[in-house]
């Protein structure tokens, strides 16, 4: 009976190592193959729906290459999988998904392969210069950019004339002073929402010419004091201040979606991604939004960020990489793009962005505006230098850790989080054996 | 056995009392050796599935795991930067708080339905005892999303109230999610104690109660002098159960943020949660493994205090 128990007991208490014993027991350990061109099965990662309509395409032009496209997750959960994959040394599929964020994750430790040897450098003109920015770490290139998300400002431009404003905001001054319009409607009307999203935030910061994150090799340097950043993050301080931003609503909440369709929403500054899901979120609001471009620091300015955006690369494990950058090159730079395109994805290549079928097709659900012209121009003009640290993947989750007692409770200030944010990334870089400051 | 018989081919002639009892020696060595045999498929499986695992969890805590760099042994650093970690202790404080609340309501709860049950005098006790017990079978991730419908005041029963009321009532704010959790876990885990305590009333002699009904004895009393008396050893058994049960709460904070937001849960919640995301968020995987086996001393060290204080009681009544 005692040991019974005792068993028991210890069973009960020890779950959780064992788990943890379990998943994190596989050492490393690579496949490398060659790609050449006979018979190849790729497998690609993907949660960009898209992808897989390049695929019929792909597959005329070059029999011997089959492509089967999974969807392996989103964002974490695919990043998590890709690193267990690694690390078992099994089942690391030929292409995989990264937001541009999470590239210098998998590119500084070597778990990606540096695309120079497949001649991607030549391919640099034809992307916008920002997005060709997201995919070199340390001077080489480690993915094609797939997607982009120029961020931009989708307004209810019905919302804004019954609060007395009667075009879009062109300066962060004229926001401030429409968000106490639309304020003035009373009710839930605000111009926007936000419950602590560091892409919004970041975006802010990287239009105002803040560049928090600097990083050359295993150093990176952090700094949320610098003039941009201290510009953002006050202008926004002031805006949550005077109670003239929605922090009751979060994005992509059955909340969010009722807020876009009944209009008490006057606005949300997001990637150009949102184009093609706004329709879904709001249908009721069709022909009531526009895009502009994000409202500007100075009078006369044209200067963009991103606000979300992702790429493709080729694993070092992978087997067949030559394959692998056949189909990467077709459905990110070649003919692939077209059907992709078709699909709604937005893509930062030059040749698109200026075609002139997305420079002048009227888009129903904005009332006939030329929604592809809008954002083309936000691409372009979308601030270079903007780097990420290489654990950004963990740093935005924390992030989520500080920022949700500062939304909820409204004790503490952007600027505090901000600083202890840096404080827990200079803590854990260091310990992962980058030289953080 | 074997041994033994050669024995007697080499000296068969005396039979002194030497080899008596060298022989009586052997048989029990011998016996002893099956004993070893019976247990050794158990013994076996228990080293590979416990023993082997904390062996190597406890290897794994020596290191870091570094995105440059790769495994570097750092001796007991982790432990001691966990005794160090703010978050950490956070999520400790927390379930130790849940614990001391949510398990006394939940104990006491299931000792009023096994003696509802065992009072003889409720209808339907059969579909009663199954359907409180049915929430037991319910994954714990169903059932998270189940009470995250329930609960939310976007599409579920709380905003039904909310508007009929007029009230502005949120489950799931960083103040109140907490309590919405330790429904979650009472509501799933009544049953199964209710279960035990029901089990060890029905083991009470009927004699008693007779012998009982024959002094006079209310039913108050019946339970007073009889019943929870019975109930004490079970109790301690039940408590230390559910303070492990407690402590590595994680399906629930773990699925919460996806359904609700704003809901205060942090990445250290609770203890276990704080040891999956530092080791598949910050591929921390040493520092978790450190993590999880001062978080197992610890839940030993309160359910052996909990055990060895009841049991004295126990054995003072």
């Amino acid at each position: 009976m005692r040991l019974h128990k005792e068993t028991r007991l210890l069973s009960a208490l020890l779950g959780p190592i064992l788990v943890l014993a379990a998943c994190v027991g596989c050492s490393g350990g690579s496949a490398d193959g060659g790609g050449g061109d006979q018979q190849a099965n790729l497998t690609v990662w993907s949660w960009d729906g898209t992808v897989a309509k390049a695929v019929p395409g792909f597959e005329a032009e070059n029999p011997n290459i089959k492509v089967k496209v999974v969807n392996a997750g989103s964002s974490t959960d695919e990043y998590t999988a890709l690193d267990n994959a690694i690390q078992a040394g099994s089942g690391v599929p030929d292409l995989a998904m990264f937001e541009y964020f999470a590239l210098p994750y998998f590119a500084i430790p070597g778990k990606l392969d540096d695309l120079g040897g497949f001649g991607a450098e030549s391919l640099q003109k034809d992307y916008v210069a920002a997005a060709w920015n997201d995919v070199t770490v340390n001077g080489k290139v480690y993915g094609l950019p797939s997607d982009y998300g120029p961020s931009a400002m989708f307004y209810n431009e019905a919302t804004l004339k019954k609060a007395g404003v009667n075009k879009p905001p062109a300066t962060w001054d004229e926001y401030y002073q429409d968000a106490k319009k639309v304020r003035a409607l009373g009710g839930n009307y605000y111009i926007a929402q936000d419950t602590g999203d560091p892409f919004f935030l970041l975006s802010l910061i990287w239009q105002a010419g803040g560049r928090p994150f600097k990083v050359s090799g295993n150093t990176v340097h952090i700094d949320f004091t610098d003039p941009g950043t201290t510009k953002a993050v006050e202008f926004w301080q002031k805006m949550l201040d005077e109670g003239l931003v929605n922090t009751k609503v979060t994005a992509w909440s059955d909340d969010w979606n009722r807020t876009l369709n009944d209009g008490t929403l006057a606005s949300q500054t997001m990637g150009g991604w949102l184009t093609s899901t706004l329709p879904e979120r709001a249908p009721h609001a069709a022909g009531r939004f526009k895009v502009a471009l994000m409202p500007q620091w100075a009078q006369g300015d044209e200067v963009g960020s991103e606000n979300g955006g992702s790429s493709f690369g080729i694993p070092a494990a992978a087997q067949h990489k030559a394959a692998a950058y056949k189909f990467l090159k077709y459905f990110t730079h070649d003919a692939g793009l077209t059907p992709r395109v078709a699909a709604g994805a937005f893509v930062p290549d030059t040749s698109v962005l200026e075609s002139k079928d997305a420079q002048s097709k009227a888009n129903t659900y904005f009332g006939g505006q030329k929604v592809g012209a809008v954002l083309a121009e936000a691409s372009k003009s979308v601030a270079t230098g903007w780097q990420y640290p290489p654990f950004f993947e963990w740093a935005r989750v924390t992030y989520g850790d500080l920022v949700s007692k500062f939304y909820t409770t409204g004790k503490g200030s952007l600027a505090q989080i901000l600083e202890e944010w840096k404080q827990r990334m200079t803590k854990y870089g260091n310990d992962q054996g980058f030289k953080v400051d | 056995m074997g041994q033994a018989g050669r024995l007697d081919d080499v000296t068969p002639v005396v039979a002194s009392s030497d080899t008596r009892q060298y022989r009586a020696r052997a048989g029990k060595r011998s016996k002893k050796q099956i004993g070893l045999a019976f247990i050794a498929p158990f013994g076996l499986l228990f080293a590979l599935v416990y023993i082997v695992p904390i062996i190597y969890a406890a290897y794994l805590s020596l290191f870091r795991q570094q995105l440059v760099g790769g495994n570097r042994f750092i001796g007991l650093a982790n432990y001691r930067e966990l005794f160090r970690d703010p978050q950490f202790w956070d999520s400790v404080g927390r379930v130790f708080w849940f614990t001391l609340v949510q398990v006394p309501i939940m104990l006491i709860l299931a000792m009023a339905l096994a003696l509802a049950l065992d009072s003889r005098r409720l209808h339907g006790t059969r579909f009663m005892r199954v359907s409180i017990f049915l929430p037991y079978a319910v994954p714990a991730v169903v059932s998270t999303l189940m009470w995250g419908f329930m609960l939310g005041v976007k599409y579920g029963l709380f905003g039904s109230v909310n508007n009929a009321l007029g009230t502005d009532l949120n489950p799931f704010t960083p103040s109140t999610t907490l309590i919405s959790i330790g429904v979650m876990v009472t509501w799933a885990f009544t049953g199964f104690n209710m279960l035990i305590f029901y089990a060890v009333l029905k083991a009470v002699p009927r004699e008693l109660y007779e012998a009982a009904a024959l002094d006079g004895a209310n039913e108050f009393q019946v339970v007073r002098r009889i019943k929870l008396p019975a109930l004490r050893r079970s109790l301690i058994i039940a408590i230390i159960f559910s303070i492990i049960g407690t402590f590595q709460i994680f399906n629930e904070p773990l699925i919460l943020p996806s359904m609700v937001a704003s809901s205060g849960i942090t990445t250290h919640y609770t203890p276990n949660l704080y040891a999956y995301k530092l080791a598949f968020t910050g591929s921390q995987q040493g520092y978790a493994a450190a993590l999880a086996l001062v978080m197992a001393a610890i839940t030993i060290a309160v359910a052996y205090a909990v055990q060895i204080r009841g049991l004295r009681n126990v054995f003072d009544s």
